[in-house]
């Protein structure tokens, strides 16, 4: 691949749609969190492209709530079962070592 | 059993994983406690983090009954192993790793661990996401609770699910990801990519049918 039709040395003021939707994983790698929708150097190709700029922020949003699912309002319990069977394997290891 | 612990990675000087992690009343002496082999000590442990560790498991592995079965190996682990526990990092951020290693052996075993996960990580054609990026349907955005997310996530092809969770839900770096799972950063960043993909096409598929059961 040429250096001029790498995309990756492509300024983002330049890049087509397809070449934009090719670097989204390590777009999305480096933006630390920053929505890539907000990003003024892709505002102007976002503009023109309303189904790339509705999938990235449909993906931001995926990212978003995901986030969200580690608050501890949102763990589950698990059965009452699990206990007892670690306190039977507990007691049998008890058992083998006496 | 011998379980591998990867370093932390470190931004800015504070852990990368569980930066949200504050201390908890009462878990440091009962972790000095259940290393002697005090036993409601350890019964102490397994109330404060069982949740934690389960629900883990659960989004890992997508399934109740292997993710309950993980959750009692994980304590039974932690129970043989606690004496080594020098609290270096939090008590909850150890336990964490040694669970994830853990499922990652488990899974390892039911068939990921004689080929590179970097080549049986990738779902079938099926199942992977389509490569036209949608109409102009309505975007997600606001429209998907917390329920309706995870129900998504359990239904990923394995490989897309462990990469999501453990990048967008549990806050790992992909290089910690590609240590983990032995791919490349590249191959993680690529696969969280194809997982959030196929999360927005589960999700308005189930979006799709939800509206036309409302309208029947």
């Amino acid at each position: 691949m040429t250096e001029q039709n790498n995309p990756a040395s492509t300024q983002p003021d330049e890049l087509t749609v397809d070449q934009f939707l090719e670097q989204l994983p390590e777009l999305f790698a480096k933006s630390s969190g920053e929505r890539i929708s907000e990003n003024p150097q892709y505002a102007e190709l976002l503009r023109a492209n309303p189904t790339a700029a509705e999938l990235v922020r449909d993906l931001e949003y995926i990212a978003e709530q995901a986030r969200m699912l580690l608050q501890p309002e949102n763990e589950i319990e698990p059965s009452d079962a699990v206990w007892s069977k670690i306190q039977s394997s507990l007691g049998n290891d008890d058992k083998k070592a006496n | 059993m011998q379980v591998q612990t990867y370093g932390m990675t470190t931004q800015n000087g504070t852990p990368g994983l569980f930066k949200r992690n504050p201390p908890i009343a009462g878990e440091a002496d009962a972790i000095e406690r259940a290393k002697n082999g005090d036993a409601d000590a350890f019964s102490k442990l397994y109330a404060l983090h069982k949740r934690r560790v389960y629900t883990l498991c659960l989004r890992m592995l997508g399934n109740v009954s292997e993710a309950e079965d993980m959750t009692q190996e994980a304590f039974l682990h932690l129970y043989r192993k606690l004496g080594s526990f020098r609290g270096e990092s939090a008590f909850s951020t150890w336990l964490h790793r040694l669970t994830v290693n853990l499922v990652l052996m488990h899974l390892r075993k039911k068939g990921l661990q004689l080929v590179s996960l970097e080549e049986t990580i990738n779902p079938s054609e099926e199942d992977a996401p389509k490569r036209d990026f949608g109409s102009r349907d309505p975007h997600l955005a606001g429209s998907v609770d917390r329920v309706a997310l995870e129900r998504a996530v359990a239904t990923l092809p394995p490989g897309y699910r462990l990469v999501f969770v453990l990048h967008d839900v549990e806050g790992f770096e992909h290089n910690e990801i590609a240590d983990m799972l032995e791919c490349s950063t590249g191959n993680s960043k690529s696969q969280l990519h194809k997982a959030r993909l196929k999360l927005r096409e589960i999700l308005r598929q189930n979006e799709a049918v939800a509206k036309m059961e409302a309208a029947r």
